[in-house]
């Protein structure tokens, strides 16, 4: 069949989708009333209640550095609760500029490139967090140590044996979570380029 | 007097407002098709179908007074749903790839043809395997919009669009005659 054809078949739909009025009908009743909520402007719950737990954790240990002692656990400490402030506030915002939405002014070529650099732009900084959040679980453990009071030099072969198998831990699970989202960020700039040809 | 000047603003206000939503409802009557056909090739089940559906009628609400910048209220309503297409991919789809049809997919028509509806279906999968450029390009073609109309929802100049719907009519012939 040829697309000539094909264009007058496409063409005739419209008529033929009588079934869809009610639903539109329906529909225009509750936009025009104002009782439809858009889904997109949204900020998942699961992101906000995220959030809000990395912010109680930063608060924990910010309420209880003086209870840590040695420098090394100190160091960590501040790297955790920097990561516990930082990642949730960028993501947050990295979240609010994907919900811009200019819809009648951009035109589909922009909305479509804007939207491919921003998916690129959110894949990368997923990556990090990802890697970060894992590495998170990893200092954690000596801080939440020391805050109870227990040494971890006398814990048997936690520096020599545990830290580093927790380290190794870490670095494997983070090339595979970096591996398989290289594989997304690809896809991503590859339907970029072929915009741009 | 300040009473009756006020009461006679009220009354403007809400005739407006009348006109305004009755003339809204009956651009979207008239478009629904497109706003159904959009749902079906940028979604890949029901669900998310229904929702960009909704969204698209409501952006299209929301940004009604938008239209008068543009030459026809069919170029508008092509742009603010064809981004609003885009936009919800954002929230409903993790991955870039094109979509895999649904099998579950409903009758796009009541099509008294059986080889008509069969034919239908089988463009509707082609299309699906394009990418968001070339979907939103034959879709505007396939609605029988002139080069001048894509170029102005598109953004593309009028001779790329031209050299774009050639390769992507190939690209279509290509695959329909292999499948």
């Amino acid at each position: 069949m040829e697309l000539e054809e094909l264009k007058k078949l496409w063409e005739g739909m419209n008529g033929k989708l009588q079934q869809q009025e009610q639903l539109t009908r329906n529909l225009l009743e509750e936009v025009t009333e104002h009782k439809y909520h858009s889904k997109l402007h949204k900020i998942k719950t699961s992101e906000l209640i995220g959030s809000g737990i990395c912010f109680l954790g930063a608060v924990f240990l910010i309420l209880n550095f003086s209870k840590i002692e040695p420098l090394a656990e100190q160091i960590f400490a501040i790297l955790a609760i920097v990561l516990l402030l930082s990642l949730p506030v960028i993501s947050l915002m990295s979240l609010k500029a994907m919900q811009q939405m200019p819809v009648s002014t951009k035109t589909y070529l922009e909305t479509l490139t804007g939207f491919r650099k921003s998916r690129i732009r959110f894949i990368k900084f997923q990556r990090l967090t990802v890697s970060l959040g894992l590495f998170l679980p990893v200092i954690a453990i000596p801080v939440l140590a020391a805050i109870k009071g227990i040494d971890l030099s006398e814990t048997e072969h936690f520096w020599t044996l545990t830290f580093p198998i927790g380290i190794i831990a870490f670095l494997g699970f983070a090339f595979w979570v970096l591996r398989s989202y290289t594989k997304t960020l690809k896809a991503a700039e590859q339907l970029l380029s072929e915009i741009k040809n | 007097m300040i009473f009756r000047n006020y009461r006679a603003l009220i009354g403007r206000s809400l005739n407006f407002n009348m006109n305004r939503k009755e003339d809204f409802t009956k651009a979207i009557l008239d478009y629904q098709g497109l706003l159904y056909k959009i749902s079906l090739l940028y979604t890949d089940n029901p669900q998310d179908r229904e929702d960009l559906y909704q969204e698209m009628v409501y952006q299209l609400w929301k940004s009604y007074d938008s239209f008068k910048a543009f030459s026809k209220l069919s170029t508008w309503m092509y742009r603010v749903a064809l981004n609003t297409a885009i936009y919800q991919l954002k929230k409903s789809k993790r991955t870039v790839a094109t979509t895999a049809i649904d099998p579950n997919l409903q009758p796009m028509a009541e099509y008294s043809d059986q080889a008509d509806e069969e034919n239908l279906k089988r463009i509707y999968n082609q299309i699906q395997k394009l990418n968001l450029l070339e979907k939103g390009i034959i879709l505007l073609y396939l609605e029988g919009k002139s080069h001048e109309e894509i170029s102005e929802i598109i953004g593309l100049s009028k001779s790329n669009v031209g050299t774009r719907i050639s390769r992507i009519k190939e690209k279509l012939k290509k695959q329909l005659t292999t499948k």
